[in-house]
């Protein structure tokens, strides 16, 4: 599923400490163009980015993969 | 992987903070206690400054820190909904600190009117708490070990609290109740049934998170608190004062029982997925070895008759446990909490406008890691002090500086938050002009 997503707009937050996985996720959203597509990786439903991510426009899908990874794409609303 | 995190129920951040903050003024009175004290304070731990340094410790380093934690806790990482937390917060935590004060005074002077005192303060602010976190943690719709382990932390709080009246209404009456057996039973309580309990439920949360570990054993989670509240009940419905080998067997059995939490947090370490040893790594390290060296000791000193009537046997283990395992444990985590929080809460007040500082913004590294160092030499020379007397009033000031420091730390992230807090309103401000 991550072959559509450009390299440089993946974040794989799976081996990050909190909250780095979010300061960074926000960091590429703000240059984040519109109709392309950030896609995060981490262990966990991330509550706290979703509700700034809906404050901003954001919007998302979110796939959890069989071995916990939750895949997050996130584009602009 | 660990838990979802919810952050629309989180209280005001001055909620926890303000517990957070004034535990490590607690921690500052007992070294200083010790220093001024000197030896004779360890030479048993029914000497009066040794009561009033060890509740110096628990219910003004621990206790704060713990309801603090809790407040913020239930609501975020269990779905505890907790009703009016900052009128809660502005009630509890005063009563806390000012009894005990009062019970350290009275310890002191052996004055009973502030046993009573004490003993009221008490069972007003520890009972708010229990009632307002009980009924948060009964309807919270959330499952699994953490909040089971919460529910019956609880349980262990009641159970101390209620033992903690009972002694210190026997302290003021000069009763002829077992007063010594009690003291044990209160303290295996206090540090098993409530603290412990709820260290470990705290933990199969936020070390998997913030030490990037595996998550606990599913069956150990489960089995850990309902073991030793088992353990505890068993002690409590067959007490019997005159019975001191039964009581040597329930202790053992629920050190025992502790230990196997401290082997899988530190097999859990070993298996981190990123080889981080930050200041949090550090401090639960160390309180994961003091656990262990709580259960060496205690089958030392139950095993080696030439242990068994030292009354410093107890004063080691108890340093060890307090100091060595809570101590070290909650000064690691509020570490993570407090940055975290700030950062939380700052995110949420300007949105993707602005980035708040770094979590190693807020404390930087070098000086949680220099705390830390300290708190280990503190700890190893309270340990010594134990059985050369001499090293008792530097340990006492080593220990009081490294709460210092520890204060002067959370101190610094709560300047930077407000900082950053000012500049996002400055910046609102303008464009609204």
């Amino acid at each position: 599923m991550t072959a559509a997503v450009s390299p440089a707009r993946i974040i794989d937050g799976r081996e990050m400490q909190p909250p780095e996985p979010l300061e960074k996720t926000l960091e590429a959203l703000d240059g984040l163009p519109r109709g392309e597509e950030l896609l995060l990786l981490l262990y966990c439903h991330p509550l706290p980015l979703f509700n700034i991510l809906r404050n901003h426009g954001f919007v998302w899908q979110e796939d959890i993969l069989d071995d916990g990874t939750h895949e997050i794409r996130i584009r602009h609303g | 992987m660990h838990p979802d995190l919810s952050f629309d129920q989180a209280p005001p951040i001055d909620v926890p903070f303000r517990f957070f903050l004034t535990a490590p003024l607690f921690g500052i009175a007992a070294g200083l206690l010790l220093a001024i004290v000197g030896g004779e304070m360890f030479a048993s731990r029914w000497m009066p400054p040794a009561l009033a340094g060890t509740h110096l410790l628990v219910l003004g380093f621990m206790l704060q820190a713990m309801c603090g934690a809790l407040l913020q806790f239930l609501p975020v990482a269990a779905g505890a909904n907790i009703w009016r937390p900052r009128w809660v917060a502005g009630v509890v935590h005063p009563l806390l600190a000012v009894s005990a004060v009062l019970l350290v005074t009275a310890f002191l002077s052996q004055r009973s009117g502030l046993f009573l005192a004490a003993a009221i303060g008490l069972a007003l602010g520890l009972g708010l708490f229990a009632v307002v976190t009980g009924i948060a943690l009964w309807r919270t719709p959330a499952r699994g070990a953490t909040v089971m382990a919460l529910r019956l932390a609880l349980l262990g709080l009641v159970a101390t609290l209620s033992l903690g009246i009972l002694l210190a209404t026997g302290l003021a009456r000069g009763s002829d109740w077992p007063l010594l057996a009690l003291t044990d039973l209160h303290a295996a309580w206090g540090l098993g049934g409530w603290a412990l309990i709820l260290l470990a439920g705290v933990s199969y949360y936020v070390v998997p998170m913030f030490q990037l570990t595996p998550a606990y054993p599913a069956r150990l989670a489960r089995s850990l608190p309902l073991l030793l509240l088992a353990v505890l009940a068993g002690w409590s419905l067959t007490f019997d004062p005159g019975a001191a080998g039964r009581q040597q067997v329930a202790f053992i059995g629920g050190v025992a029982v502790s230990s196997a939490y401290a082997v899988s947090t530190l097999r859990l370490q070993q298996r981190r997925r990123r080889k981080v040893s930050d200041a949090t790594f550090l401090f639960f390290r160390v309180a994961m070895l003091a656990l262990l060296g709580v259960f060496v000791s205690a089958l030392a000193i139950t095993l080696l008759p030439a242990l068994q009537n030292e009354p410093r046997g107890a004063v080691w283990i108890g340093l060890l446990a307090i100091v060595g395992v809570f101590v070290s444990a909650i000064n690691g985590m509020l570490y993570k909490i407090v940055p975290f929080l700030n950062w939380l809460h700052l995110q949420n007040l300007c949105g993707m406008r602005a980035m708040p500082p770094t979590m190693h913004q807020m404390i930087p590294e070098r000086r949680m890691r220099g705390q830390f160092y300290l708190h280990l030499a503190a700890l190893g020379m309270l340990l010594a002090a134990v059985w050369w007397p001499l090293l008792a009033r530097p340990a006492g000031l080593l220990f009081a500086a490294s709460c210092a420091w520890l204060g002067y730390n959370l101190l610094g992230a709560v300047g930077v938050y407000r900082a950053f807090k000012t500049r996002i309103r400055a910046d609102a401000s303008d464009r609204r002009s």
